[in-house]
C-alpha cells in the first residue's frame, strides 16, 4: 500500500488497493477488521493500478494518478462508477505517479517522471481536465528532482509543496542514498528552481525517504524512510 | 421599547457592513453568495483569504530558517528568496523497532542451525537450532549476514540447500534480486549468487530432483519457476500466470514432490492481464529488457479487473505454466484463512501447514483437502506465543514446526503434532518479551489523523 490520506473533515481514510484495482474508504477511527465504508472498483472506473491517491476533502473528491492521466472521482463515490473528471493527453505532459490537492488555490500538483524530461512537478487547476497543458512545471538539473519518491503534501497557507526525493537513479542507490531528502518548494515556482528548504538530507539522517505528511498544529513534518524501516518527525516551524 | 432596541440592532449591523465593504478587503458579491449559500448536506468551502501573488517572495525573513546551521547554495539571481537548507536537522522523534522482526524460516538439519530473516534490520540470522531463550533475554546469533553488499532488505522467503547449507533468500518489493549466500557467509558480504527476479517476489520453493526453484511474484500474481542454478539475468523457465489460475496476490509456496504438485496461499487481491501480451523485463532501470516467461505486470493490467477475493491455497500440477486452473482449491470461511503467508508440506502425514497472519494461528490442512474445509487442527492461543506467523517450516528430520512471528520478535518450534493453545518447545527472541513490537514492515506512506493526534503507517 503505497498511500494514505486522512480526510480530516469527514473523519475518514482512503487508501488505494494497487492489486485489486480500488480505492478504500474507511472511518478515522477504524481498527482491526473493519470492513471500508466505501469501495470504489470495477470495469468503469478505469483503475488500472491505482498506487496512490489523495482527497479534497473541500470539494469532496479523490483524485488517483495513473500513469499518464488523473482520475478523479467523487468523495462519496461507491462501487463500480466511472471517473467524474479525467486529466490525460500528449499536452498535459504526465507521468503521474503521486499527487497532491492544494484545495484554497485550486491547484492540483502532479509528481511524477516521463523519460527523457525526468521527475517533475506539474501544476494544474484543480478543475483542469481533458488535454490541458499545466500551469507550471517544476523540474531540471537545478531542483533537485532527481526521482520523487512517494506521496507528497501541500501546505496551502504558505503555498508549499513538501516532496520526499530519492535520490539519482543507480544501483548503488537503489537500497539506500545519501542524496535523498525532503524538499520544500512553492506553488508558484516554475521553471528548474531549486527547493527552498531541504529537511533530513542530502548527506543527512534518511537513508531511503519514500512518504510525507504535515502536522501543522505541531508545526511538522512526518516522513517515513524505508532504509531505516521508520517513521520520523521534523519539527520545522520555519515552513508554517 | 424591544421595537427599539431592534432599530438600534439593525442599524449597528448595517454601520459595521458598511465598514468591513469600505475598509476591509471584501468583496459586495462574496459576501452576497455568503448571504446566500445553502447548505449542502456535505463540507464546502465557505470562504478563504486568498494570498496575494508572490505573498511569500515577500517573506523572506520566514523563508530564513533559524535552525539551518548552513546553506546548501547561493541564493539565485533572480531575487528570489534564499536557498536555505536544514539538511542537518535532526528529527525530534524517530518510531524505530530496534530488534529483528522475523519474517521467514528454515532449517539446516545437517549443521543443526535455523535461519531467519529479519525484515527490520535486514540481516539473515543464523542460530543453533536447540537455543532455548528465557522470555527476559534474547537469543545471540551464531551469524548474521546483513548490510548494504548483501542486497538484503524486506526477506521474505529463505531456502537451505540441503547439500552444502547455501542460503537462498528471496527480496520482497524493494530489490528485485534473490540472493544466495555460502554457509559461512557473515557480515556485510556480497552474495555468492544474485538472481534478478520479477519485481515483488515472496515465497520460495526448492526441487532438488528436478533442480528447479520456484517463486511466488505477488504483484503479477503469477508463480516462476528458474532453474536451480540460475543467475543474473537468467529468465524462468516456466510461468504460470492469468485469470484460470485463481492465483490472486500470491504469498507462500510448497512442493509435494512425491506427488508433483505445488501449493500456494494467496489472501486474494487480484486483476487481470491481457492475454498474449509480451513483458517487459529486467531491472527497473532496464524496463525494454524482454525475456521469456516474464510474468505480465500493470503495464498489461486490464483497467478495472480487479477483484478482492477470499484468501486461498491453491494446487498445481508441478510444471503447470500458462494461464492453468488449479487442481484443487481451498478456500472459504470454514477454512479460517486471514492472510494465509507462509505454507509447508510434510510428505510423510501428507499434511499442508499454513502460517495465518491475521489470524495468529497455525493452519493444519489434509493436502488432499479441497473447497471450504476446516482444517484438521489449529495451533492458535497465548500459550503458543504465535504472534501475526509469516514463516513457517516443517524440520521433517526432528518432526518439528518452526513458526517465525513477526509480530512479537520471536521463532518459536513444536512438535509437528501440536495443536490447540500448546506452549512452544523453544524459543528464539531477537528481543526481552517486555518489548514492544512495532511490525513496521517496509513504510511507505504516512497520514497525519488531526483528530486522534495519530499517524497512519500503511506497511
Amino acid at each position: 500500500m503505497h498511500s494514505i490520506a486522512y480526510d480530516e473533515i469527514h473523519d475518514e481514510f482512503v487508501v488505494p488497493q494497487q492489486f485489486g484495482q480500488a480505492i478504500l474508504t474507511f472511518r478515522g477511527g477504524a481498527d482491526g477488521e473493519e470492513v471500508p465504508v466505501r469501495v470504489i472498483q470495477g470495469s468503469l472506473t478505469q483503475l488500472r493500478n491505482p498506487d496512490r491517491l489523495a482527497i479534497d476533502p473541500v470539494h469532496n473528491e479523490i483524485f488517483v494518478p495513473q500513469g499518464n492521466a488523473v482520475l478523479v472521482f467523487p468523495r462519496e463515490a461507491k462501487g463500480n462508477v466511472a471517473p467524474i473528471r479525467v486529466l490525460k493527453g500528449p499536452d498535459t505532459q504526465l507521468g503521474a505517479s503521486a499527487l497532491a490537492v492544494d484545495p484554497v488555490h485550486d491547484l492540483l500538483i502532479v509528481g511524477g517522471n516521463v523519460r527523457g524530461r525526468g521527475s517533475r512537478l506539474l501544476i494544474f487547476n484543480r478543475t483542469d481536465e481533458g488535454n490541458m497543458k499545466p500551469k507550471a512545471i517544476i523540474g531540471g538539473p537545478n531542483s533537485g528532482l532527481t526521482q520523487i519518491s512517494g506521496p507528497f503534501a501541500v501546505y496551502p497557507p504558505k503555498n508549499a509543496i513538501v516532496v520526499s526525493v530519492r535520490g539519482s537513479s543507480s544501483e548503488s542507490n537503489e537500497m539506500s542514498s545519501d542524496e535523498c531528502f525532503v524538499g520544500v518548494w512553492s506553488t508558484q515556482d516554475n521553471g528548474d528552481v531549486p527547493p527552498r528548504w531541504t529537511i533530513g538530507g542530502p548527506k543527512g539522517i534518511l537513508r531511503m525517504v519514500r512518504g510525507v505528511d504535515l502536522d501543522p498544529k505541531n508545526k511538522s513534518v512526518i516522513v517515513t524512510d524505508k532504509r531505516l524501516n521508520a517513521v520520523l518527525t521534523f519539527y520545522f516551524p520555519e515552513m508554517f | 421599547m424591544r421595537w427599539t432596541y431592534r432599530v438600534m440592532f439593525l442599524t449597528l449591523m448595517a454601520v459595521i457592513a458598511g465598514w468591513i465593504l469600505v475598509a476591509g478587503n471584501v468583496k459586495l458579491p462574496e459576501l452576497v453568495t455568503a448571504a446566500l449559500r445553502q447548505p449542502t448536506g456535505s463540507a464546502d468551502l465557505v470562504y478563504y483569504d486568498p494570498l496575494p501573488a508572490g505573498a511569500m517572495d515577500d517573506e523572506k525573513c520566514e523563508w530564513v530558517p533559524a535552525s539551518a546551521g548552513t546553506v546548501l547554495a547561493a541564493a539565485p539571481q533572480d531575487g528570489a528568496p534564499a536557498l536555505a537548507e536544514a539538511s542537518g536537522k535532526k528529527p525530534v522523534r524517530m518510531i524505530r523497532d530496534r530488534y529483528p522482526s522475523y519474517s521467514a524460516v528454515a532449517v539446516d538439519p545437517s549443521n543443526n542451525e535455523v535461519v531467519l530473516t529479519d525484515e527490520n534490520l535486514f540481516n539473515v540470522l543464523v542460530y543453533n537450532r536447540l537455543v532455548n531463550t528465557s522470555a527476559a533475554a534474547r537469543t545471540e546469533p551464531k551469524r548474521a549476514i546483513g548490510g548494504l553488499k548483501t542486497k538484503i532488505e524486506f526477506q521474505s522467503g529463505v531456502y537451505i540447500d540441503p547439500k552444502n547449507g547455501d542460503i537462498y533468500a528471496v527480496n520482497n518489493d524493494t530489490v528485485d534480486t534473490l540472493v544466495v549466500f555460502s554457509r559461512q557467509a557473515k557480515g556485510d558480504v556480497r552474495p555468492d549468487r544474485e538472481l534478478q527476479t520479477p519485481h515483488g517476489t515472496f515465497g520460495i520453493a526448492v526441487d532438488e530432483e528436478h533442480q528447479e526453484l520456484l517463486l511466488t511474484v505477488q504483484h503479477d500474481s503469477a508463480v516462476v519457476t528458474f532453474e536451480k542454478t540460475a543467475e543474473s539475468e537468467d529468465a524462468p523457465i516456466r510461468l504460470l500466470q492469468g485469470e484460470h489460475t485463481l492465483l490472486a496476490d500470491p504469498h507462500g509456496i510448497a512442493l509435494d514432490t512425491k506427488n508433483d504438485l505445488i501449493f500456494v496461499t494467496n489472501h486474494g487481491s487480484v486483476h487481470q492481464v491481457r492475454p498474449g501480451a509480451v513483458a517487459a523485463s529486467g531491472r527497473r532501470r532496464d524496463r525494454n529488457l524482454q525475456k521469456s516467461n516474464w510474468p505480465l505486470g500493470f503495464s498489461n493490467a486490464i483497467p478495472g479487473s480487479g477483484k478482492i477475493l477470499p484468501p486461498s491455497v491453491t494446487v498445481y500440477p508441478r510444471t503447470a505454466s500458462g494461464d492453468a486452473a488449479p487442481v484443487r482449491v481451498i478456500q472459504g470461511p470454514n477454512t479460517q484463512m486471514n492472510w494465509p503467508t507462509g505454507i509447508a508440506f510434510d510428505p510423510r502425514s501428507n499434511e499442508l501447514f499454513v502460517a495465518n497472519d491475521m489470524g495468529d494461528s497455525i493452519l493444519v490442512f489434509n493436502a488432499s483437502a479441497n473447497g471450504d474445509v476446516a482444517p484438521i487442527r489449529v495451533l492458535k492461543g497465548p500459550k503458543t506465543l504465535i504472534k501475526n506467523p509469516t514463516g513457517i517450516y516443517v524440520d521433517t528430520n526432528n518432526d518439528e514446526l518452526w513458526v517465525a512471528n513477526f509480530g512479537n520478535h520471536t521463532a518459536t518450534a513444536y512438535k509437528l503434532s501440536a495443536a490447540g493453545d500448546t506452549a512452544p518447545l523453544r524459543v528464539i527472541r531477537s528481543a526481552p518479551a517486555d518489548q514492544p513490537t512495532l511490525s513496521i514492515g517496509n513504510p511507505h506512506p504516512v497520514a497525519y489523523d488531526s483528530k486522534r493526534e495519530q499517524l497512519l503507517v500503511p506497511n
